[in-house]
């Protein structure tokens, strides 16, 4: 299913958090409290010392600046960088094989031939999608596949015979019954499930949306 | 699921339900990310001219340093108070999206299958009608809201017809267990004081 970083997600923000806040509640202290300006200026000025020392002792002779400048300039493009990946893990998971698999015990004797199968994401979604599209109850049907998250399982997520999970969102007429569709939607994976002979998980999502709210509502039922 | 062992199943269906009716908190890291890296941009390309011995764009990092060493000094107080003050608040964003659950307004319900998800609305649409034919009123007569621990129902009776709020209460209950909500939360049936002309 989804694998956005959610443990990540959440330490990150909790630290770019704490740092943005304290940064703020320093601002809203040096101008409300005087006595704390003067202290900061202080402290200011040491540090002022230490780093000034700091680049002297770090400029080459006959340069104008320290060396230091381009390790920081390359630690912040290394933090970007990082930043950048950290975006780019959001809402990953999305996968494009359902299932793949091959007979270990296959081998190129001249009788058989080994090989490996795979059934491409768009099977199971198809199938489903077809199962669904005369339902007058449901406004939309879509379904999408994601890499499983393995539980003590040690092969490869890739080539386990297991298949992919399966995100079948529905947005049902309003007023029709939850549990009925669910049921219903349910049973059309278990045939799904013996037509292929490979299963994964699968999310049924009852969802509402911007279209439930503008069609008109389930009459019957 | 053959190769399942059951415990490792349950971890499944409870972890894929899990991701299902909480926040993954994305939007707020893409945010704070964004921020941060617009911060590190700017000071880097700073130092790389800085490095390169260059002249500076805005204010090199010493003369930034010395700025935020005299604050508030010459920058005014209204300014450098409201600046933090937005940064406070966004820091406090950014913590409390870090801390709290961020449950979505779904629930999963019972199904051998499959995880099922209900999104509430849905859930609140399916009472309503339930509720408005108990009643015997109009569809816009009745409002229904879904909420983790509790369901309200409201319903503004026809004019002269009274209605019933322990039948619509217990309508509504049963079927909030006619559709799998374990446990079934309590439903509060609130009858406005004054109906509204029959159609």
């Amino acid at each position: 299913m989804n694998q956005t970083p959610r443990g990540l997600n959440r330490t990150l923000l909790i630290l770019i958090g704490v740092l943005f806040a304290l940064t703020g509640l320093h601002g809203l202290l040096l101008v409300a409290l005087p006595a704390y300006a003067g202290g900061w200026h202080e402290v200011a000025l040491d540090v002022t010392a230490g780093v000034e020392s700091v680049l002297a002792a770090t400029t080459l002779p006959g340069q104008r600046d320290s060396w230091l400048w381009i390790v920081v300039a390359l630690v912040l493009i290394a933090v970007v960088l990082l930043l950048a990946g950290w975006i780019s893990v959001q809402g990953r998971g999305r996968t494009g094989v359902f299932a793949r698999g091959e007979d270990p015990a296959a081998r190129y004797d001249g009788v058989s031939t080994p090989g490996a199968v795979s059934l491409s994401a768009a099977v199971p979604e198809q199938v489903m999608r077809a199962a669904l599209a005369g339902r007058s109850d449901l406004v939309s049907v879509s379904v999408s596949t994601w890499e499983p998250v393995a539980f003590g399982r040690d092969d490869d997520a890739a080539w386990r015979g297991d298949g992919a999970g399966l995100q079948i969102k529905v947005q049902p007429r309003l007023g029709a019954g939850p549990r009925r569709i669910a049921e219903d939607i349910a049973e059309s994976v278990r045939q799904m499930d013996r037509a292929l002979g490979q299963q994964g998980p699968v999310v049924i999502h009852l969802a509402s949306g911007a279209r439930t709210r503008m069609s008109r509502a389930e009459r019957v039922r | 699921m053959s190769r399942f062992e059951p415990r490792d199943a349950e971890r499944e269906r409870y972890f894929i339900q899990r991701r299902q009716t909480h926040s993954a908190r994305s939007f707020a890291s893409i945010v704070a990310a964004v921020l941060v890296a617009l911060i590190c941009l700017y000071f880097m390309f700073e130092a790389a001219l800085k490095s390169i011995g260059q002249d500076v764009w805005l204010k090199s990092p010493g003369q930034w340093w010395s700025w935020i060493a005299a604050l508030p000094g010459d920058a005014g107080a209204g300014l450098v108070g409201a600046g933090s003050l937005v940064l406070l608040l966004l820091g406090l964003f950014f913590v409390l999206q870090g801390l709290l659950p961020g449950r979505k307004a779904r629930r999963a319900i019972e199904n051998d299958r499959a995880i099922v998800i209900i999104d509430h609305e849905v859930l609140a649409s399916t009472l309503a009608r339930r509720a408005r034919t108990e009643a015997n009123v109009s569809p816009e007569q009745v409002m229904v809201a879904v909420a983790h621990a509790h369901v309200d129902v409201q319903v503004r009776p026809t004019s002269g017809i009274p209605v019933d709020a322990d039948a619509i209460r217990a309508a509504v209950a049963d079927e909030l267990a006619e559709n799998l909500i374990d446990p079934v939360p309590p439903v509060t049936v609130r009858v406005a004081d004054t109906g509204v002309v029959g159609q």
